[in-house]
């Protein structure tokens, strides 16, 4: 049997960099696989190549055994190769079965084919659903669904095309236990009628209900691709990981015996239950855990930034009431958090701006300002943090990712933390920049202040924390020291049931 | 990477940053020699007297939008606040209370301009506490006003001021009409608040980005309600110094003037997005509108040309607003 879509020695190379190198794969039809690999590893780049959004520098494609070119996704789509993406493009006020057929809607005859035949529209979307055995109502607009019947609809769309492949990327991350069921219900129907799934997923804890084999990626590569029998935890992460060279943080850097920040019970409906633990001075504590077990939502939670329902937050020995980002500013506490560009910078505002965002009360007196003073301040904090910018008055949306994310750190110090939660300081910026941030942590641990490093590589934790606890379904599961551990025994904690 | 630019590069940079100036210096140039008796001193102090009444609003809609919002309902709120303080101040009088005489024109302005700031103030509560959008509110705001300043004054107009009350909207100091002065003192305070307060600073990123606003410690429900006080306060002011020019409280006052103020901060370049613009930019805008008009009626271009000139500018300015690069 040939397989659906095949890939012969794809190389794909950016300016600098080779993001895929000699990757050669086969997708079977009737099958659900699983695509993984760590942030960069090359995942998304292979996707796009088959969506046709990416053209591979050499290689070839064969789709059913024949060689294909993509130039562009209308080419995927010729061949049978669907996309769903983790982002939504429904249009919300629109019926389903308008959004399934969206530009391609059935015209009366006559007329001068300009007249919906909604009889048909209704129809054929009706059609496409029931070939999914799903119920939905294709009359219905888009906007009173929840997110996990928007997903079907998206999905429903992208089969009425009728694929061969069908590709979803991270399906699953806005979806709750029992909905993340059903989709799985309906990519084994489709599985079943001989489609070919490549589902990318970041949650591997889902790997042994929907996928039949497993394939992973790293630095470009193609590790191997494996029956879901074979894939335990342990193989799993030794394929993601392979060796790694174990690097030491510095070994001055001791941490204190002074509580700082005790968490006490901390919970919240669906997301946290039970969390408790105690940040010592100058400590630096990663969390580590997989997408969705609840690291963004603690650090949100101690912010004041998401409210709690149960649990208490105690800050040098006061426990802290009524938690709102304003006061816990004030108390001491910063948050730098995981989406840059949405929640830690103002994109239209300068460098300087953005760096005194959250020190505006500290840097007036009676509440009066001078841009002479504002800039005193942050020429200083731009040297301090090695932030490449030719002027202060730059604005901050010309700045790359790590000088970004400097910015944002920046914007901390300037109020005089005691505590720093950083949730995926890391993402998106370069390997020096990762470096660098990672210096400054270890700076503030010096200073007696305290972090909460929360990353998805669990390498950086490894390297840069003093102590880790482990997050899973939003309960604490562990706690381990970084000289104990290497990352695959940390990884399979975090995976384990 | 931008550094090191050019003097050319420079040169069109400073040619776009200050392009509204240009076209008002240009405009002001034409006009000069085109329309007769428009370069007079008596003639420009007129301008500046047409424009404060409005002007003063635009100064408030200007850190309005600049924090992401809108007020429409300024030009009710003008008329509501004239009738308010003609009936107050006629009631007051009547009532010959220990409030008689000049005392009870003051707590009249005062009360004015209070219950402006206090609707302003609840509009931005509406907002923050119930996610209503301002342009509904203040949409509705908009209608209320007009009806309550009906209410107020029954239909007709209220004339109950004493004479000196003229000099805030007609009087004159040191040669200069006071509305005028007004008009200047406000683009002063609303130009400090905005560049050299907190306050101001604050404005900018919650207008910019509301939620990074909020994560860092920004107390974004505060300033929209302030903000939101702020222009109907102003609005108030404002209610005061037109029903001083005309000695009455009248509903029908100040009819439209939403617009005008709108367009001349949207002509001073601040944008619709939020998070951008410059008071200093209201008032060229400010100007910009009112040598325009002046110009054209002294040119004895109709009323109905007026209309249409007017509205093509705010397309225009709005155009050059939204190229590449444009005004902080």
């Amino acid at each position: 049997m040939t397989a659906k879509l095949q890939t012969i020695g794809i190389r794909k190379e950016y300016p600098g960099t080779v993001a895929l190198d000699n990757v050669s794969v086969s997708f079977d039809g009737g099958k659900v696989h699983a695509l993984i690999g760590k942030n960069g590893a090359g995942k998304s780049t292979l996707v796009k190549i088959f969506a046709g959004a990416v053209q591979p520098t050499s290689g070839t494609l064969l789709v059913d055994g024949q060689e294909v070119v993509l130039r562009s996704p209308r080419d995927a789509f010729a061949k049978g190769i669907a996309t769903v993406y983790q982002e939504l493009s429904l249009v919300p006020s629109l019926s389903v079965a308008e959004n399934i057929l969206l530009g391609r809607l059935p015209m009366r005859d006559g007329w001068g084919g300009c007249v919906v035949d909604w009889p048909q529209v209704f129809a054929r979307a009706q059609a496409v659903l029931d070939g999914m055995q799903t119920s939905l109502d294709v009359r219905t607009t888009v906007a009173g669904l929840g997110v996990a019947q928007q997903q079907i609809v998206e999905i429903a769309k992208a089969m009425s095309f009728k694929p061969a492949v069908l590709m979803l990327d991270e399906p699953t991350s806005a979806l709750a236990q029992h909905e993340t069921q059903n989709l799985f219900r309906l990519l084994r129907n489709l599985a079943e009628k001989g489609v070919a799934i490549i589902y990318i997923t970041h949650r591997l804890q889902e790997l042994p209900q929907i996928a039949d084999t497993v394939t992973v990626v790293r630095d470009g590569k193609h590790v191997g691709s494996i029956p879901i029998a074979d894939a335990t935890p342990h193989t799993i992460a030794r394929m993601m990981f392979g060796e790694v060279i174990r690097k030491e943080r510095p070994t001055d850097l001791q941490a204190g015996t002074e509580p700082v920040l005790e968490v006490r019970g901390l919970g919240r409906r669906g997301k946290l239950h039970g969390v408790s633990f105690t940040l010592y001075s100058g400590e630096i504590l990663g969390i580590a855990g997989l997408l969705g077990s609840g690291r963004t939502e603690l650090l949100q939670a101690v912010f004041g930034a998401e409210p709690f329902d149960e649990g208490e937050i105690v800050l040098a020995g006061q426990p802290v009431r009524g938690a709102t980002p304003a006061r816990m500013k004030d108390r001491g506490v910063a948050f730098t958090p995981e989406n840059r560009k949405e929640q830690a910078l103002v994109q239209c505002l300068s460098t300087r701006a953005n760096m005194c965002l959250a020190s505006l009360d500290r840097i007036s007196s009676f509440g009066f300002t001078t841009r002479a003073r504002e800039r005193a301040v942050v020429n200083r904090l731009i040297e301090q943090l090695a932030v490449r910018v030719h002027d202060a008055e730059q604005a901050v949306s010309a700045l790359s990712g790590g000088n970004q994310q400097k910015v944002v750190v920046g914007k901390w110090l300037n109020t005089n933390p005691r505590v720093i939660l950083f949730d995926e300081p890391t993402r998106g910026i370069d390997v020096q920049a990762k470096q660098q941030i990672f210096q400054i942590m270890w700076d503030l641990s010096r200073q007696g202040i305290s972090s909460i490093f929360v990353s998805s590589e669990l390498e950086e934790l490894l390297e840069v924390c003093h102590r880790i606890i482990i997050l899973k379904k939003g309960t604490l599961a562990g706690e381990v020291r970084p000289g104990s551990v290497s990352v695959d025994q940390l990884f399979v904690q975090c995976m384990e049931q | 990477m931008r550094g090191g630019s050019t003097l050319n590069e420079k040169l069109r940079a400073g040619l776009k940053r200050s392009i509204m100036e240009l076209v008002l210096l240009a405009l002001c140039c034409i006009l000069a020699f085109k329309a007769p008796g428009f370069f007079t001193t008596d003639n420009l102090l007129n301008v500046l007297r047409n424009v404060s009444m409005q002007g003063v609003i635009a100064f408030g809609m200007t850190m309005v939008i600049i924090a992401g919002e809108i007020d429409l309902s300024v030009g009710s709120a003008v008329a509501f606040s004239g009738c308010l303080a003609a009936w107050l101040t006629g009631y007051l009088l009547s009532s010959q209370g220990w409030l008689g005489g000049p005392m009870a024109v003051v707590v009249s302005i005062i009360a004015s301009v209070l219950a402006g700031f206090g609707i302003g103030c609840l509009t931005g509560y509406l907002r923050v506490r119930f996610q209503v959008p301002t342009f509904i509110t203040t949409l509705a705001w908009m209608t209320v006003l007009k009806g309550a300043a009906e209410l107020i004054t029954k239909g007709f107009s209220l004339t109950p001021f004493p004479e000196w009350y003229n000099f805030i909207g007609g009087g004159y100091l040191a040669g200069i009409p006071f509305p005028a002065l007004i008009f200047l003192a406000t683009f002063v305070v609303i130009q400090f608040l905005m560049s050299f307060t907190s306050f101001g600073r604050s404005i900018y990123a919650v207008g910019g980005n509301a939620e990074a606003a909020r994560l860092s410690g920004i107390k974004v429900h505060q300033v929209k309600i302030l903000v939101m006080g702020i222009v109907a306060g102003l609005a108030g002011l404002s209610g005061i110094m037109q029903s001083s020019q005309v000695m009455s409280g009248s509903a029908t006052a100040a009819q439209g003037w939403e617009l005008d103020v709108i367009s001349a901060v949207i002509i001073g370049g601040t944008s619709l997005m939020g998070g951008a613009g410059t008071v200093w930019g209201t008032l060229i805008g400010v100007i910009f509108l009112g040598v325009l008009v002046n110009g054209m009626t002294l040119m004895n271009i109709s009323e109905y040309w007026q209309h249409v000139v007017r509205g093509a500018l705010i397309l225009a300015a709005v155009l050059i607003n939204l190229a590449p690069s444009s005004r902080k």
